[in-house]
């Protein structure tokens, strides 16, 4: 069944329509989330909160148009009210309790992919509409027509933003994380 | 290097980013889709949580004006009542209170001018504009049947998108016969301080309360938040699942409940 039959099928009130298009958005969810919270436990809350506002809301959702970056829409919202809110010093209290580190340690973990995590930090010294536009068109590899349908901008606004994003970005690796350029033209 | 090339090696470098398992977000979604239980409460932290915020509570029940604070409100969703307090000491709860607090700044009474007011409200928009911001359901009310579409709608940020309906008196043009906020679970704690009237009701079975105005909103051009009101009336307030309803309105409390009650999908 497709996207737009099964959207339909849900707007009518179908969980059963609903589960295959969770389960087909979830990794793009989560990991959206992932990257503006830097936190698994918080992107999973996140996501699970994405999905449950989106099939409260389906009915004013134009079946027509594709779900995820409607989906990814929501979760962006969720994560930056998430990131200013009260919620994340309780969050940060309760990893002090149980002596965890802020995130998951990607570096520990994968020796491989030391340049994307570099990156990734190098991202997270932007404002959070830079690092968003970023995390939509690099990370999740959306096209710049998804991106500015998650962003609600015009495609021509979503390619100034990412240009001048990428300048910044550019200006912040030269000077803290230099190895991410000299080691690629090496 | 040029912008092109550094480009290419930020998308490459991007697609190696290792992610943490993506966890099964359909198996706790799906038995939850009738329910109105929020996400966040269910979150494995939460019982950590729980226990950092009633250590912090119970250090705070030793300081006798917080102690005040904590115990004499009602919270429905995102709004907190504060009961008027017998002594002068009023403001010792908003003092003490952890929770967001906003300046008021003004509380013009209604008058024709009010029409000049509703266009200086910031975020104006369209039924439509407005549900595609809102990730929530925008709900119209069925009665009284002659109401119609609202005439004004905003959507204003209050870390989430609060939506503000306003119909006028189709008597008296330039007055405002009803207005329903939408507030979001995520948005600022609003707290009303010492409203003259309080009265607990309930509206589909739920806990409601029937108090004083006055609201805050968004005022173009500036960052700040105003507290003004567009009736001399009263407001019910209400909460459903994620959402806090506030209906302003110069009718009775019961008539205002049949309103509250007749909230339906837009058709």
């Amino acid at each position: 069944m497709d996207e737009p039959t099964l959207i339909r099928l849900a707007t009518n009130g179908d969980p059963t329509a609903w589960e295959p298009l969770v389960l087909a958005h979830q990794q793009a969810v989560f990991r959206l989330a992932y990257l503006l919270l830097g936190d698994p436990d918080e992107a999973e809350d996140v996501a699970q909160e994405t999905f449950l506002r989106a099939w409260r809301a389906l009915k004013g959702f134009d079946s027509t148009r594709p779900l995820r970056p409607w989906l990814l829409s929501i979760a962006a919202n969720l994560s930056r009210n998430r990131y200013r809110s009260a919620g994340r010093y309780i969050a940060a209290l309760t990893r002090a309790f149980r002596n965890e580190p802020a995130a998951l340690n990607i570096e520990e973990k994968s020796t491989q992919n030391m340049d994307a995590s570099q990156l990734w930090k190098a991202v997270q010294n932007l404002s959070l509409p830079d690092q968003q536009i970023v995390y939509l068109r690099f990370f999740l590899e959306l096209s710049v027509t998804e991106t500015a349908e998650v962003l609600q901008v015009a495609e021509g606004t979503v390619k100034s933003r990412l240009s001048r994003a990428l300048e910044k970005l550019r200006a912040i690796i030269q000077q803290k994380f230099p190895v991410l350029i000299e080691g690629r033209e090496a | 290097m040029s912008q092109i090339q550094f480009e290419e090696q930020m998308k490459s470098m991007a697609s190696e980013m290792q992610y943490p398992y993506t966890p099964d977000i359909a198996g706790f979604v799906m038995p939850r889709l009738h329910t109105s239980t929020h996400a966040r409460f269910n979150s494995k932290a939460l019982a950590w949580s729980l226990t950092i915020i009633l250590v912090l509570l119970s250090s705070l029940m030793f300081i006798p004006s917080a102690r005040a604070a904590i115990i004499d409100f009602f919270q429905i969703g995102a709004v907190r009542i504060f009961p008027p307090q017998p002594t002068p000491t009023l403001t010792a709860p908003l003092e003490a209170t952890p929770t967001t607090t906003i300046p008021e700044t003004t509380t013009p009474q209604p008058t024709s001018d009010l029409l000049l007011l509703l266009n200086k409200i910031a975020g104006k928009t369209t039924l439509a504009g407005a549900q595609q911001i809102a990730d929530y359901s925008i709900l119209l009310p069925t009665y009284p049947a002659d109401l119609g579409e609202p005439h004004y709608i905003f959507v204003q940020d209050i870390d989430g998108a609060m939506t503000i309906l306003v119909w006028l008196d189709p008597q008296h043009p330039d007055q405002v016969r009803m207005s329903l906020h939408f507030i979001p679970s995520q948005s600022w704690v609003i707290n009303k301080m010492g409203p003259k009237v309080i009265r607990e009701t309930q509206v589909n079975g739920r806990k409601a309360i029937w108090a004083e105005g006055p609201y805050p909103l968004k005022i173009q051009g500036s960052s700040d938040v105003e507290f003004t009101r567009l009736i001399n009336g009263h407001v019910l307030i209400w909460a459903d699942g994620a959402i806090t309803y506030r209906l302003e309105t110069d009718a009775s409390m019961e008539e205002a409940i049949k309103i509250a009650e007749s909230l339906a999908p837009i058709p």
